[in-house]
């Protein structure tokens, strides 16, 4: 939570995303709603989690389009795990990738998947889920 | 020829200077004017004649308000010779040949799509013999960003949404038993460094089967708005070094390769990250005019570099826009080449151009609605006069395309082709008063944003300051937000949405780990086979042309023949001119 009790919030690409329309989108929508966001750009998962421990972010957002979504998270939970933010940050993914994949990526530890989202939908199932994990 | 005038002053000067003859009679104007007035007051509604003029708002949209009806008024310096000419013939308004799709249809061109070099061979070989005639070669991302597939960085999407190739051998598979001397090969490599280091394994592949390098005809695309500006990574290197690496490789093609296309200005990327239709041109023309500039320093004639040059464009929903788009930007080409760079050459000041049906124009929601926007775009691109044609798959929204939605995409640009009978007859929406009026609009509209670019210092310095990363961001929130408050229509998903819609059952490619570990051991058993210190001696060569000004492609080149790796190179470039972070905004 930022000082002025804005949720904060990280969004981040693995590295060799080339798709940055989906963040960019979200990032302005998560800013709208008076969230306060920090757009990373790509990066690889240990290093998302090394700005998400300097930053003291309560949300984690990935965006994804070309793949990798499956292995690269599993990183960057357990450098999470590591680094002790695990429990109580959020993390989401949105973009595109298989449908099936939704169960998987729920059990490696996301919050919330996003397939096509509205602004309401996204707003409402992070402020849903920082409250949870206070 | 650079007098320190923007490229508008210049061709405002040079059109001023030759006389016309207006093709609408003036004494008929000035009646119809009246007539007009009095049918405006009398006949027209007074709620269509308070709202006369509407702007379209769709995605990707250039937002031209558009009247109710046009006239020869809205036309009134409309000159035919000047403006339109004949097809084949100057200012190419009405197409690059006399006789267009009679002569020879478009190349019908569908990308091939995800998988092994192996799989990729087949489905090119497949849709070859289903009648498309050139080959579109997608690479995966690990290549796309230069990683060899045993990377850290390439974990989880070896082979994901086109194909692997990490050294020769690859391009070998993918390649063989296509007669690459007689089918043209599109490549779409993306960044000028990513042509430097993938194009010469393809020539080595060649050189390889015996074929010389002056038969090979095809298409890179070597553009490096789409590295500095268009795609995220994590390795770029600067734009002003990028943009250097696009002018080496289009300077060692063009001497040595001589039937290749050495760039595709790709507006069409550019376009679907998120500008309108205007900018999408002036963009990819602005760099045309850049590249003109930096081979003219080198010494090479505008003439003979610009018979190679192609444009990739995406048309849209809107479909006289995307009609008067393809014909206003060959006519603005032809004016630049002629009026800037003093060309004689017809070859040298023709727009040739791909083009690719829009894909972010295509929803999630029920999905099969796709074929039929997608079959509009292809139809302006045909009305517009393209070159060559990929529509795209109508699971765009969830994956690669499956063999079948590709299948359903080639049948799409088939029908058009022989059963609509539009390519009867060349450029047959001329002359429409909407239509020129149109057109007209739209070139003078790309030609204010190419001066207000070359007012900031060029392209190469507004993609430096990130200028044009911070238009693009706003333009995409901005259109996100009339997404959804309803103020672009989007059929089935904001307009008639279906209240108990489901998300149908779609074939997505799913990963394959066993293509990344097929691609790791053939690269462990390259490396171990290889000379290696013939390998390390052309690396070390490549950093050194980096550094000191030698051709980077003829470097690279003595790397493909050396079996050096796609990733073995990227870190070459980075060794010599370091990395750039691109700028984004939200």
């Amino acid at each position: 939570m930022a000082s002025n009790g804005k949720i904060k919030v990280l969004l981040a690409q693995f590295p060799l995303e080339t798709h940055s329309r989906g963040i960019i989108t979200v990032a302005g929508m998560l800013r709208d709603a008076g969230m306060e966001v920090i757009l990373m750009g790509n990066a690889l998962p240990a290093q998302v989690v090394e700005t998400a421990v300097q930053e003291y972010v309560d949300v984690i957002g990935i965006s994804t389009y070309c793949g990798g979504e499956l292995a690269l998270s599993k990183d960057l939970m357990k450098a999470a795990q590591k680094r002790g933010i695990k429990k109580r940050t959020v993390f989401l993914i949105g973009g595109i990738f298989p449908p099936l994949y939704i169960p998987k990526l729920k059990k490696i530890g996301f919050d919330g998947t996003f397939l096509s989202a509205t602004k309401e939908e996204i707003v409402a199932c992070i402020k849903a889920a920082v409250a949870a994990k206070k | 020829m650079d007098s320190g005038k923007t490229t508008k002053q210049i061709l405002k000067e040079k059109l001023a200077s030759e006389k016309g003859t207006p093709l609408y009679n003036p004494e008929a104007l000035t009646k119809m004017k009246k007539d007009f007035e009095v049918w405006q007051n009398t006949v027209v509604l007074e709620k269509d004649r308070k709202n006369w003029f509407v702007t379209p708002q769709t995605i990707m949209g250039s937002e031209i308000p558009r009247g109710l009806l046009y006239t020869p008024i809205d036309n009134e310096h409309l000159d035919y010779e000047k403006d339109l000419g004949f097809s084949g013939q100057e200012p190419f308004t009405r197409g690059l040949h006399a006789n267009m799709y009679r002569g020879r249809t478009w190349t019908l061109r569908q990308l091939s799509a995800a998988g092994s070099p192996e799989e990729v061979n087949s489905r090119l070989k497949m849709l070859l013999e289903r009648g498309a005639t050139g080959t579109n070669l997608a690479l995966d991302l690990a290549t796309v960003q230069m990683f060899d597939s045993d990377e850290r960085e390439a974990l989880g999407q070896v082979g994901t949404v086109g194909v692997p190739i990490d050294c020769v051998e690859d391009m070998e598979v993918i390649y063989k038993d296509i007669p690459i001397d007689k089918i043209s090969a599109s490549i779409v490599t993306h960044y000028p460094r990513n042509t430097s280091i993938i194009f010469p394994m393809y020539l080595v592949m060649a050189e390889r089967r015996g074929i010389s390098w002056d038969k090979l005809p095809g298409s890179v695309q070597n553009d490096f708005i789409m590295e500095s500006v268009v795609r995220s990574a994590s390795e770029y290197i600067p734009p002003r070094d990028d943009f250097r690496v696009q002018c080496d490789n289009i300077e060692f093609i063009r001497k040595y390769v001589p039937r290749w296309n050495f760039i595709t200005l790709n507006g069409y990327n550019l376009r679907e990250w998120g500008t309108s239709g205007i900018t999408e041109m002036a963009v990819a023309i602005a760099n045309g005019i850049e590249i003109l500039k930096d081979m003219g320093k080198r010494g090479y004639d505008p003439d003979w570099v610009g018979e190679r040059l192609a444009f990739f464009w995406s048309p849209a929903n809107d479909f006289f826009e995307e009609v008067a788009r393809l014909r206003a930007v060959r006519r603005l080409w032809y004016r630049i080449m002629k009026y800037r760079f003093g060309c004689k050459n017809p070859r040298s000041m023709w727009s040739k151009c791909h083009v690719q049906t829009s894909g972010v124009s295509l929803m999630r929601e029920e999905p099969m609605a796709n074929v039929a926007r997608s079959a509009y775009h292809a139809m302006a691109a045909a009305l517009g006069g393209a070159q060559s044609l990929h529509v795209d798959g109508y699971d765009e929204a969830y994956s690669v395309p499956s063999d079948v939605a590709n299948l359903l995409a080639l049948r799409t640009q088939q029908i058009i082709e022989a059963e609509t009978q539009i390519t009867q007859v060349v450029d047959p929406l001329a002359g429409s008063f909407y239509v020129e009026a149109l057109t007209n609009k739209i070139e003078d509209l790309i030609l204010g944003e190419i001066d207000e670019i070359e007012k900031m210092g060029g392209l190469v310095d507004v993609v430096d300051s990130g200028w044009l990363h911070n238009k693009a961001s706003r333009y995409i929130q901005r259109e996100q937000q009339m997404m959804e408050d309803g103020t672009i229509k989007i059929v089935a998903r904001n307009y008639f949405r279906d209240p108990n819609l489901e998300m149908p059952e779609i074939w997505v490619k799913e990963y394959d780990p066993a293509l990344a570990k097929a691609m790791a051991d053939k690269l462990a058993r390259i490396r171990s086979k290889r000379n290696n210190e013939k390998a390390d001696n052309t690396i070390n060569a490549l950093i050194d042309a980096c550094k000191k000004g030698g051709n980077v492609m003829a470097a690279c080149v003595e790397c493909a023949r050396a079996d050096v790796t796609v990733g073995e190179m990227r870190r070459a470039f980075v060794k010599a001119f370091g990395l750039w972070k691109t700028p984004i905004f939200a």
